[in-house]
């Protein structure tokens, strides 16, 4: 049992997993891009959001350089009134908390006032701020410097021209920090960690809920202040990436358990198929083997209705299954003049009580032609365990048959044959043994009489010759009285038996015989249960040998005419038996040897036939004799007496 | 001219030796077939063999005598059924056969039938061999004449053939006649034809 694969069917099996891998990969594919494209919204919102916050940032800023550079034309009008800066500043630092100190500074860059005041130990202003917003006469930004207490900030300084003269300088003090905190709004700041960092990415400033490692970020130049000072952005991881994930590990779960259930399925699917293939395989292989039989298979169900047959069994009966199944009882090979009995036997059957050895029955071919069958029934139990029917095996057992009855013929031939040897070689070393004696006494009395007639002897050799003559007589009687002892050892085994029944046997022994020489044997028995005191088995020589011998010699007989009469009559208490043959008759200069032993009208015979056949019936104190038959051939007969019964 | 009888039968070698003495006949029994041929072989007379015997068959010795080129004529014994064998043993030659039993005188005629073939044969054989030896004295061209002679040819064609003179024809013939002991060339045919036969 090989299990080929079918292309269709592996197409069948790749196709529903080929589907699941697409939507796996497609749902991934989607997922991916909508991961991507969430990517890139929340990374162009991260753009336009801190754009947004850049702009707020620079408007700020701007807002403060105008305020400032307000506050540097009312010093420049008002002669530096320190008054009015306290306030100005006072109110700028107080409403921008950006704004960590504004200082006035002179030309000198001397502190003169500082808002809030100073604390004493300022930290110098950054010195090429100062000296550019000098020269250019317009406010300069500085780089990150660092701001107490520990923070990093810039200066804007706006230089206070009087008459084209630098009088004074403003420097604002921006805390980056507090920038950060003040101007990024809180929607902001929950998505992003905003920070301000320098030409290196070292973060000067930020604004940040938690200290989480954020993910993409952007960096926009902050210019103002400028210095390459930079406001960098970075996303916070989403929440919604959880579900996100979650959503996609659900899906590949179920991806791989649909892969895993699909994988289950088919190999129960290949299971189911191998199974298949093994019944198909199975079934193939029964029925090989069921049309492979000689021997016939019958089903039927419980009622007799034929279910099946196997080629065996139409070739033995000569119709085709499909004439068969489905027919009642009778059968269409059932003997016409049998149908009773049969019907009575099928109903045996049927009743369960097909005997267990089988038993024997006649059937006929559809082409006339009658055979012997052997039937063994045996109940017909179905998967469910139920009786469903009998399954009937047939054989044809014909040749067997006549196998055995040539057999057995063969072996009664051989019988016949041994016992007719023995008698001939017994007969024959007989006539050999007694030869010796008879030729010796031949010899002495021959030479006897030479002497006598001759005159001229001696009496002492005369009397000398015919005492070995006795003797040799003597040696001669010894002999006989042998064959008597030896006679008297195979004496018929006499018992009262039919003769009809004895005739039938023998006539049932030559029948094969008899068809094949093309004889018809008819019997005509008048006498009724002949009773006989015999031994059957030698009566039944007589018999075989009479209807041999009368066989053949028909042999030149014309076909039509090869009949031979077996008839039995009654008369006088004894029965008479007659066995008439259409040969060629008994030649009329064999007639008187007819019976004599060694004396054969046949090429091979061996001429004891008839003369023991004679000796048989004498034993059994009968006679047998010969006579023409009037209407050609001969008719040998012999009569027996009856037993009283 | 003894009748030898060989048969494994004690009986029957001694009534067979009474049955020839009364008719006058001498007879040597011997027991068997390997008994006979241990000793000398017979010249003259007749041998009657039982066909079945112990050891050596009367067959077999019939076959192992003429292979040995005894000429002796035989006649076998036989019994029931030994017929066929009989017919074998005529069709190679021997004189005859008797059924056992016997019949009265049946087979001593027939051993005196036996002994006078033999004879016969034997005087033949002496005759057969005078002529061999006269025949043998005769010269090459002694014989070629003769053989011309025979055959019915004239002194004239006879010298014609051999290419001698009519003289020297007339010579040959002369010492040939003298030679094989005839007057006549028909009875030199004569004595030539019974010494094929």
């Amino acid at each position: 049992m090989e299990n080929r694969p079918k292309p269709a069917r592996e197409t069948l099996h790749a196709m529903p997993l080929a589907a699941i891998v697409l939507v796996v990969l497609l749902l991934g594919a989607f997922l991916w891009l909508l991961y991507r494209s969430e990517r890139e919204q929340e990374y162009h919102s991260l753009i336009k959001n801190i754009l947004w916050v850049e702009q707020n940032l620079g408007f700020q800023l701007a807002t403060a350089e105008e305020r400032l550079e307000h506050l540097a034309e009312e010093l420049a009008r008002r002669h530096l009134d320190m008054a009015h800066f306290k306030a100005t500043a006072g109110h700028l630092v107080a409403n921008g908390p950006e704004i960590e100190r504004i200082l006035l500074l002179g030309p000198d860059r001397r502190i003169l006032a500082a808002v809030p005041p100073s604390a004493g130990g300022e930290a110098p202003v950054e010195g090429g701020t100062f000296t550019m917003a000098a020269k250019l006469g317009k406010r300069a930004f500085s780089g990150p410097v660092s701001t107490p207490p520990g923070g990093t900030g810039f200066e804007m300084q706006v230089p206070v021209f009087r008459d084209g003269k630098l009088a004074a300088m403003l420097v604002a003090i921006f805390s980056l920090d507090d920038l950060l905190g003040s101007h990024v709004p809180w929607w902001v700041a929950e998505k992003y960690r905003v920070s301000i960092v320098d030409g290196n990415g070292n973060e000067l400033g930020t604004k940040s809920r938690l200290a989480v490692e954020p993910g993409r970020s952007y960096v926009v130049p902050l210019d103002p202040p400028g210095h390459d000072m930079a406001l960098k952005a970075s996303v916070y991881p989403s929440e919604t990436s959880f579900t996100r994930n979650a959503l996609a590990a659900a899906i590949l779960g179920l991806a791989v358990s649909a892969i895993l259930s699909l994988w289950a399925v088919r190999r129960h699917i290949q299971r189911r198929v191998a199974a298949e293939q093994a019944l198909h395989a199975e079934h193939a292989f029964r029925k090989a083997m069921e049309d492979s039989l000689t021997v016939g298979m019958r089903a039927r169900d419980l009622e007799g209705r034929i279910t099946y047959v196997n080629p065996a069994f139409c070739r033995m009966v000569g119709w085709p299954a499909e004439d068969l199944v489905g027919r009642s009882p009778p059968m269409p090979y059932w003997l016409p003049e049998d149908v009773e009995a049969t019907m009575a036997l099928n109903q045996a059957v049927l009743d369960g009580q097909a005997p267990r050895e089988g038993f024997e029955l006649q059937f006929r071919r559809r082409d006339g032609d009658l055979f012997d069958a052997l039937i063994y029934e045996a109940p017909l139990i179905g998967a469910d365990g139920r009786h469903t029917g009998w399954m009937g095996s047939v054989l044809d057992i014909t040749d067997r048959k006549r196998a055995q009855e040539l057999a057995a013929r063969e072996q009664e031939k051989l019988q016949q044959t041994a016992r007719l040897v023995t008698m001939g070689e017994m007969a024959s070393s007989l006539a050999h043994e007694l030869n010796q004696p008879l030729a010796a006494i031949a010899s002495y009395a021959t030479g006897c009489l030479n002497k006598l007639a001759s005159g001229k002897f001696v009496r002492e050799d005369l009397i000398q010759a015919v005492e070995k003559l006795a003797a040799q007589a003597q040696r001669a009687g010894r002999i006989i009285r042998r064959v008597h002892d030896f006679v008297r050892k195979s004496e018929p085994n006499m018992a009262p038996c039919f003769l009809d029944d004895v005739i039938e046997d023998s006539i049932g022994f030559v029948e094969a015989d008899a068809r094949q020489r093309g004889v018809r044997i008819e019997t005509d028995i008048r006498a009724v249960r002949p009773l006989v005191l015999g031994d059957r088995i030698m009566l039944g020589q007589v018999m075989l040998n009479l209807i041999r011998n009368g066989m053949e010699a028909m042999i030149e007989t014309p076909a039509a005419d090869r009949r031979l009469l077996v008839s039995t009559t009654e008369a006088e208490g004894m029965i008479l038996v007659a066995v008439a043959d259409r040969g060629t008759g008994v030649m009329p200069d064999a007639v008187d040897r007819l019976f004599t032993p060694f004396f054969s009208t046949k090429s091979e015979g061996m001429g004891m036939g008839l003369n023991i056949c004679r000796s048989v019936i004498e034993q059994h104190r009968g006679r047998l004799w010969f006579q023409g038959n009037p209407e050609g051939g001969s008719v040998f007969r012999f009569a027996l007496p009856m037993a009283e019964p | 001219m003894k009748v030898h009888i060989v048969d494994d039968d004690e009986a029957i070698r001694d009534s067979l030796t009474w049955l020839l003495s009364s008719r006058g006949l001498e007879a040597e029994a011997h027991p068997s077939a390997e008994a006979f041929l241990a000793r000398q072989e017979p010249a003259a007379g007749c041998l009657v063999l039982d066909i079945r015997m112990e050891g050596m068959s009367g067959l077999d010795l019939f076959d192992r005598i003429r292979d040995r080129g005894c000429r002796l004529p035989v006649i076998f014994l036989t019994g029931h059924g030994d017929v066929p064998i009989a017919v074998q043993a005529l069709k190679k030659g021997a004189f005859d056969f008797v059924e056992k039993p016997f019949n009265d005188n049946d087979l001593v005629d027939k051993v005196i039938e036996a002994l006078a073939q033999d004879a016969r044969r034997r005087a033949r054989q002496a005759g057969a061999d005078s002529l061999a030896a006269r025949l043998a004295s005769l010269s090459e061209r002694e014989r070629q004449v003769m053989d011309l002679i025979l055959e019915g040819r004239m002194n004239k064609v006879i010298a014609d053939r051999l290419g001698i003179s009519m003289r020297t024809v007339e010579v040959h013939r002369a010492h040939v006649f003298e030679k094989m002991g005839v007057k006549t060339a028909v009875e030199l045919a004569r004595l030539m034809v019974a010494m094929k036969g």
